[in-house]
């Protein structure tokens, strides 16, 4: 199968839908691990993003971005790990309807 | 391969004077480094040779970013770094706050049993990444920045570790911050497609040749970068993460998060926004466009900041919607720049003047705060001015420089901010603007009736003096005067920043 021979049109339509089922699960979903998930789906359809332009506009200044973008992405998941698990520790929970201890 | 355009690494040698200008970088990246190699030393004492380490990289730091701030506009690596008196004025600020946000944290972290060397290291790094968030002129380099800055940031919020508010605040953060980065980082993949560059400098110049021929990819690229900058400086719609953080991470890091984050979200919002030609290439549909947007978020900004402000009695709470009533009167000034004289020369000693009493005044509250920081509120400071008369007094300059009476440096700031609006012609901002003004006067002076009219409460303070901090508050009560009565220096760099920008 030929893969150039995709349209890039439904790639992008693609990258946008993953991305926006990312965001809307940041603002729906109440698991933080699936919420953490969400944020890395946003991320990755913004590398695909990248690479689709890349390659429909034949610069390379895209796919160099992904390179950073996933180095970024592996530090924040690390971080947001992180963080889950001190929360955990004191929370004893990893929903978000459970921690509401900061309102008004 | 070929087919690509190659990027052909001679464009990215530098001068020996490029060099120098990438100094101030350098040493904070080096200083970061060099603290942590020193923190894992068992034979020295780590909790003294860090603190003065980090403290002389900040001197460093400070003395080469004044050195070249009267130094001609440069572009560094092709054009993807700017180094000029804008970002260097920004520079000092960033590195002015980390380093008096580690001499105030001093005492406290070992009040609190959180001695540890990684405090240092993350608020130098995040010093780092506002330093190059403003000098950035390409928007991968600015994201990475970004993220340099809150990856750091996130930790530090939550770094009373055992403590669930702090817990709960980084977690909050850490969701909303990075999805909000997402957002920003998709609007510049679709400016890149729109585009083809990621750099600010040739977007403008596609701005340029292709003035009316917005396609929809290019405008909702702007519409995703624009909100992730909202976000960042939580403008109203997006500001509902700012009272939980604030409230939640440590009195030293809310003090940073004050100064450092605000004034490198703004100054990055700033650089973009002017780059990317607001006020002089874009045409007058998306200016008006524009201008309506930032209208409305600064109205809102302002009105629930101060509004909701007044039923706070959570302290750090309290300054949380201050803080978001204060973005609201800087986006006045983002919004007044393109049509005064002044330009956006008031921002910038907005953010300088706001910079300095935030500082001074989370100084304070890291001094009288106790275990739980987190329930630090109005019964906390009553009667503050029997036990502590100079404190109170140090916290009155702040609060009354906050509301903006004269002779303080918001006093200076406010007058400046809404003398360009008027200039522009923006008459009914500049009287919502005066009214929430007067309005917020009310919130703070109820710190002062509580701090001057009331008994004290409660058992006194164990430790109720220290050094460093109360240098620092001494140092902030001298500048925020100083720059109320004598404003002529700030405004002349401010000035020189703008006609860099």
């Amino acid at each position: 199968m030929n893969l150039s021979s995709v349209e890039p049109w439904i790639i992008l339509s693609f990258c946008s839908v993953i991305f926006f089922i990312g965001l809307f699960g940041v603002m729906i979903r109440r698991n933080i691990l699936i919420i953490l998930m969400s944020i890395e789906l946003m991320l990755n359809a913004v590398n695909l993003t990248f690479v689709t332009y890349s390659k429909q506009l034949a610069h390379l200044g895209g796919q160099m971005s992904v390179f950073f973008i996933i180095t970024v992405a592996a530090a924040e998941s690390a971080v947001g790990l992180g963080l889950v698990i001190a929360m955990f520790r004191t929370l004893k929970t990893v929903d978000t309807d459970q921690i509401q201890m900061l309102r008004e | 391969m070929n087919t690509y355009s190659l990027i052909k690494p001679e464009l990215l040698m530098l001068t020996k004077e490029q060099m120098f200008s990438l100094m101030p970088y350098f040493y904070m990246f080096v200083g970061a480094l060099f603290t942590i190699i020193l923190s894992v030393n068992k034979k020295l004492s780590p909790k003294w040779t860090v603190f003065l380490v980090s403290l002389a990289t900040c001197l460093v730091g400070i003395s080469t970013s004044v050195a070249r701030l009267k130094i001609d506009t440069l572009t560094l690596f092709n054009g993807m770094m700017i180094s000029d008196t804008y970002s260097h004025l920004f520079n000092i600020i960033f590195i002015v706050s980390a380093g008096l946000t580690i001499l105030s944290s001093f005492r406290y972290l070992d009040k609190e049993g959180l001695q540890h060397p990684e405090y240092n290291v993350l608020i130098l790094l995040a010093a780092l990444g506002m330093m190059l968030m403003t000098s950035s002129m390409d928007l991968i380099v600015l994201f990475i920045s970004l993220e340099i800055m809150s990856l750091s940031v996130y930790v530090l919020v939550g770094f009373r570790r055992a403590d669930r508010r702090s817990n709960e605040a980084a977690m909050k953060y850490f969701i909303l911050g990075s999805a909000a980065s997402a957002v920003l980082l998709y609007g510049t993949a679709l400016l890149y497609g729109a585009t083809g560059k990621t750099q600010i400098h040739d977007i403008y110049t596609f701005i340029q040749t292709h003035p009316q021929s917005m396609s929809p990819v290019f405008v909702l690229g702007a519409w995703l970068v624009i909100l992730g900058f909202l976000f960042k400086v939580a403008s109203v719609p997006f500001h509902m993460w700012m009272p939980d953080v604030y409230e939640g991470a440590p009195a030293p890091i809310t003090g940073f998060m004050t100064t450092g984050l605000k004034a490198a979200a703004f100054a990055a919002f700033l650089r973009v926004f002017v780059s990317l030609g607001y006020g002089s290439v874009l045409s007058e549909t998306i200016q008006t466009h524009l201008h309506h947007i930032l209208w409305v978020c600064a109205v809102l900004t302002m009105v629930v900041g101060n509004v909701v402000a007044l039923t706070q009695t959570n302290l750090k709470r309290m300054l949380a919607y201050s803080s978001i009533a204060h973005t609201g009167y800087l986006l006045i000034g983002l919004l007044a720049g393109p049509k005064s004289d002044q330009g956006y020369s008031p921002m910038i000693v907005y953010l300088v003047s706001y910079a300095v009493m935030n500082l001074g005044a989370f100084g304070v509250l890291t001094l009288i705060s106790t275990r739980d920081d987190g329930g630090l509120n109005l019964n906390d400071v009553s009667g503050l001015s029997r036990r502590h008369p100079w404190l109170a007094f140090s916290m009155a300059v702040f609060l009354f420089s906050m509301a903006g009476v004269p002779p303080t440096a918001g006093f200076l700031a406010k007058y400046l901010l809404f003398y360009s609006a008027v200039q522009a012609n923006e008459l009914p901002i500049v009287i919502i603007g005066v009214l929430c003004s007067a309005v917020s006067v009310y919130y703070y002076l109820r710190v002062l009736v509580y701090m001057y009219m009331k008994e004290p409460q409660g058992s006194p303070m164990k430790s109720g003096f220290s050094v460093w901090p109360s240098f620092v508050v001494a140092a902030m009560v001298f500048l925020t005067l100083q720059i109320g009565l004598i404003p002529g220096g700030i405004l002349t760099v401010a000035r020189k920043a703008m006609a860099a920008l």
